[in-house]
């Protein structure tokens, strides 16, 4: 598949690179935005953007997460795609931005007018532009980690997969317990550490057991947190976030190896 | 206030308060029944029997073996080999049902007080059930309850006319019987048995050990 | 609950440990796990099943107040005495005063949650009334002196070496080989005269049928239906939230509880209790006794938690629980452990004493995922982290942290300074591509390493009109 023309008539979208991706690893957000170009959207980064208010929303400060939730209905209802490189973050705007303000009616269908347009990456190139990118590569073994709110609230499954059965030299083995927590659980992994390290230790050895050289999932959160895990482990195995590979910067650090 | 009154009047708040309509809450239930095949799995045969005897020998009923016979009046000779197989004497208790003991025992020996630790325990079911492969009894005159619970080995009568698709076809032909509801009604399927040690499943946990079926045409 | 328990941090810690345990636990909910998705496989209706089971449930919710009048109507028209009780200790009271009435100096009792729910076990005692379990595992559970871990397997933290040990004390003929066989055995003639000897059963239900006023319990061991024939006195506790409509719809229920419980399509005993002994009946108790118990139910109602009370009992959320399967039933502190447990105990404890079990959960989303009745586990989690806010509950520490977070992210311009100083910060602490220890960070760095953070953020490197190459 060739990359498409922008034209005035290519979709707008949004991108929202989450507060992740913007302190800890940028390189994501580059090729997120890579990518949608290449799919033939005209993307723009609103400035506005800080973070959807997840951990507000998930430590029970509802108010919080819904002032948070308004300023960014705000900045990104004009386009015509909101697009993150996070199933969790996508779906906290989909699913819970409506349920944050779920006492202020205007809002609430704002926000799910916003929830409508919003999409995680990869789901976004399968399902809504049918933009797969051919002849990438990238040799190694891999494996996948499905993160628990793309893939119970987005039901973002297939379309990694699809997207990554594309990629040259890429061999992909099934993660045991692909679809089990990694332990991040946002604050969680930070008010309750010792629960946490206990979920996230089962789960750096199911990816070690793959004998895959490369870890790789759709939010960074999981992949912090799994990858640290790997790295105190001493494990050889290196993690990226599944659009970092499709827009070949497989060759680049991974994560927490220096560029 | 007592505490029915507090309850009701909590709960009756709680739902709004409003007026409830005793024949659209029956009708929403019965609703609520309908597409029945839709929600439930399809039998292992479409004969009645064969479903029945399927589900009952496969491994989803533990302890539980079938037997087949023509008529009512070889169940005897069934329970005398059975007997044999498992190198049991010739003795049984009976459940008192009428059409049992009109059968010819004459080869056994025949009790009708059930001891505690009861070997063999012989009785006739009311209706079974091919869906589960199991087993429907009725307490009263002629079902004691503890029958079906007390003895190691449990023999039972199945006539193929009583055989059922699904649960709920044992509902609605009870409730065309007009008779009310028994103290007990016992669905069993298959043997007793217990996982609660180690996750190790071990037969005969309280109830009986084997369950032995005899269908007869 | 009537013991003092160690804070929560304490218990996780203690369970944490637990090498035994977490084979334990591994086992018992590997193997339902196995076992439900099997189950689930041999049934394609199941998901249209369960979307049934959930209308079948919200339409008795929706209707509760008038099931319960027709349940009772029906009930006593068979001869049930119907009791009603508003809180646990009303409940418990109850019980000891029908068992007083009947002078009973011995009680059997079928596995229940409500009973332990009601705080039976420490109500029997204080009357000076013998309780025997009859269910194995709850046998098991009163012998070892502690509580139910499972709501299914009350006592899978139990290893066989530690069975073997109790029965050899406690049985009159115990187990002379080592076997489980030999040691199902010896309960087995160990509670079979107890059955036959005791003045009043209790026993709880799983559903409670309102046109014939009947109650259902499913097990598997055939204790259920020899513990409730014998005694003279029959008594059965059960929440209002049991309510079906008919037989039928009972049956509906049912193929989605055993199936979600332990894989099987139905259990080997499903009894109909309906009633005292009827006139020509061979056995059977003189008297039955049903008490409704409220204990915070019709309050779920009104408080936002009426989902919860579609909540049949089957445990398939504890056993698909990331949560669970590291810490067991006990270091949730409560009566029902679990996903279930973490919504329910708040009601019954308060939030107060309660907070944590809401908290510590990563809102994966497996738990409603399993559940049959489609209950959304992870929104009333959520919800009771949203009251536990609003009523202060939060530690101080936390609510400033949080403040402050979100005021700088309500700032975009404050919020891209402080997220640039914030990585140049970080920074300081790398040794390479890592963080192994950094202030404010050790409940991250304890257990795992921090990737560094790239010199620019993200949005600094953008207006500097980069477009790809993050670093």
């Amino acid at each position: 598949m060739e990359p498409r023309p922008v034209t005035s008539a290519s979709p707008r979208v949004g991108l929202f690179v989450t507060c992740l991706v913007d302190a800890m690893r940028p390189s994501i957000g580059f090729a997120t935005l890579q990518l949608l170009e290449e799919a033939g959207c005209q993307v723009e980064v609103p400035t506005a953007q800080t973070c959807c208010g997840q951990p507000a929303f998930n430590s029970g400060d509802t108010k919080a997460a819904a002032r948070l939730a308004r300023r960014m209905i705000e900045a990104f209802e004009p386009f015509d795609y909101v697009v993150a490189p996070s199933g969790s973050c996508a779906g906290m705007i989909k699913a819970h931005f409506p349920e944050a303000l779920a006492s202020d009616e205007p809002w609430r269908k704002r926000a799910e007018a916003l929830g409508a347009k919003t999409h995680e990456v990869l789901s976004f190139l399968v399902d809504v532009i049918g933009y797969i990118p051919k002849g990438r590569s990238f040799a190694a073994t891999g494996t996948y980690h499905d993160s628990c709110s793309g893939l119970r609230e987005l039901g973002i499954h297939a379309q990694p997969r699809a997207l990554l059965r594309e990629v040259v030299g890429l061999e992909m083995r099934k993660l045991e317990g692909n679809d089990v927590c990694c332990g991040f659980g946002g604050t969680f992994c930070v008010k309750y550490p010792a629960i946490s390290n206990a979920v996230v230790e089962e789960k750096a050895a199911s990816i070690e057991k793959t004998g895959a050289e490369i870890l790789l999932g759709g939010d960074l959160g999981c992949l912090m947190n799994m990858a640290g895990k790997l790295s105190r482990r001493g494990s050889r195995v290196r993690a990226f976030h599944a659009i970092e590979v499709l827009a070949g910067l497989g060759q680049g650090p991974a994560i927490g190896e220096e560029g | 206030m007592s505490a029915r009154e507090a309850i009701l009047s909590a709960v009756h708040a709680a739902l709004g308060g409003r007026e409830v309509d005793p024949c659209r809450v029956t009708e929403e239930a019965r609703e609520l029944l309908g597409d029945p095949a839709a929600i439930r799995p399809q039998l292992m045969a479409h004969d009645l029997v064969e479903a029945f005897v399927a589900r009952a020998t496969s491994a989803k009923l533990i302890g539980t073996s079938v037997d087949r016979i023509a008529q009512v009046s070889e169940f005897p000779g069934a329970v005398g080999r059975y007997l044999t197989a498992q190198g049991l004497p010739a003795e049984l208790v009976l459940q008192p049902s009428p059409e049992l003991q009109a059968l010819d025992w004459s080869n056994f020996e025949v009790r009708s007080e059930m001891a505690p630790d009861e070997r063999v325990g012989v009785g006739v079911a009311r209706w079974a059930v091919a869906e589960t492969g199991s087993l429907v009894f009725h307490s009263g005159e002629d079902t004691p309850i503890l029958f079906n619970f007390l003895p190691l080995h449990h023999i039972v009568l199945v006539r193929a006319s009583t055989v059922l698709a699904y649960l709920e076809d044992y509902s609605n032909a009870f409730a065309t019987t007009g008779e009310r509801q028994p103290r007990n009604v016992n669905i069993i399927t298959g043997a007793s048995g217990t996982t609660d040690i180690e996750g190790i499943l071990v037969r005969g946990a309280h109830g009986p050990r084997n369950l032995h079926i005899v269908i007869a045409k | 609950m009537h013991r003092t328990l160690e804070p929560f941090k304490t218990r996780t810690a203690t369970a944490l440990v637990d090498a035994t345990l977490k084979i334990a636990i591994e086992r018992t909910t590997a193997t339902a796990e196995r076992k439900r998705a099997a189950a689930l496989s041999d049934f394609p209706e199941f998901d249209a099943a369960r979307d049934r089971g959930r209308r079948i449930k919200d339409h008795v919710i929706a209707n509760l107040d008038h099931y319960l009048i027709e349940f009772e109507r029906n009930a006593k028209a068979a001869g049930t005495h119907v009791h009603w009780a508003a809180t646990a200790d009303d409940a418990a009271r109850i019980v000891i005063e029908l068992c007083r009435a009947a002078q009973a100096k011995r009680v059997t009792r079928v596995k229940s949650m409500l009973g332990e729910e009601i705080g039976l076990p420490h109500a029997l005692a204080e009357a000076g009334i013998e309780r025997v379990e009859t269910d194995l595992a709850e046998h098991i559970v009163q012998l070892g002196g502690d509580t139910p871990s499972h709501i299914i397997w009350p006592s899978m933290h139990r290893t066989r070496e530690q069975v073997s040990e109790m029965f050899r004390k406690a049985h009159k003929t115990p187990h002379e080989e080592e076997t489980i066989e030999a040691m199902v055995e010896s309960a087995r003639r160990e509670l079979r005269d107890k059955f036959l000897s005791a003045d009043v059963a209790i026993s709880g239900a799983n559903f409670l049928v309102a046109d014939t006023g009947a109650t259902c319990t499913v097990t598997n061991e055939g204790n259920a239906e020899l513990t409730t024939t014998p005694p003279r006195v029959h008594i059965v506790t059960a929440g209002i939230e049991k309510l079906v409509p008919s037989t039928a719809h009972a049956f509906a229920m049912l193929r989605l509880l055993v199936r979600s419980a332990t894989g099987g399509d139905i259990t080997q005993y499903t009894t109909f209790h309906c009633g005292p002994k009827s006139p020509g009946d061979r056995d059977g108790p003189e008297e039955f006794h049903i008490v409704l118990v409220d204990n915070g139910r019709s309050r779920m109602l009104k408080e936002g938690l009426k989902d919860m009370l579609r909540c049949i009992r089957c445990g398939a959320c504890m056993n698909h629980c990331v949560v669970y399967r590291q810490l067991g039933g006990h270091a949730y502190g409560g009566v029902y452990p679990g996903p279930l447990g973490a919504v329910l105990t708040p009601v019954f404890e308060g939030l107060e004493k309660a907070r944590d079990l809401p908290h510590a959960c990563t809102l994966n989303g497996r738990c409603q995922e399993v559940c049959p009745v489609d209950i959304p586990l992870p929104t009333l989690l959520r919800g009771w982290r949203d009251r536990s806010w609003r009523e202060g509950l939060e530690p101080v520490s936390m609510r400033a942290g949080l403040g402050l977070w979100a005021f700088v992210a309500g700032h975009p311009q404050l919020y891209r300074l402080a997220s640039a100083v914030a990585v140049r910060v970080m920074r300081l602490f790398a040794r390479g591509g890592w963080i192994r220890s950094m202030p404010l960070a050790s409940a991250w760095t304890a257990h795992r390493d921090l990737p560094t953070p790239s010199r620019k953020t993200f949005m600094e490197l953008y207006k500097e009109g980069q477009r790809s190459q993050g670093r």
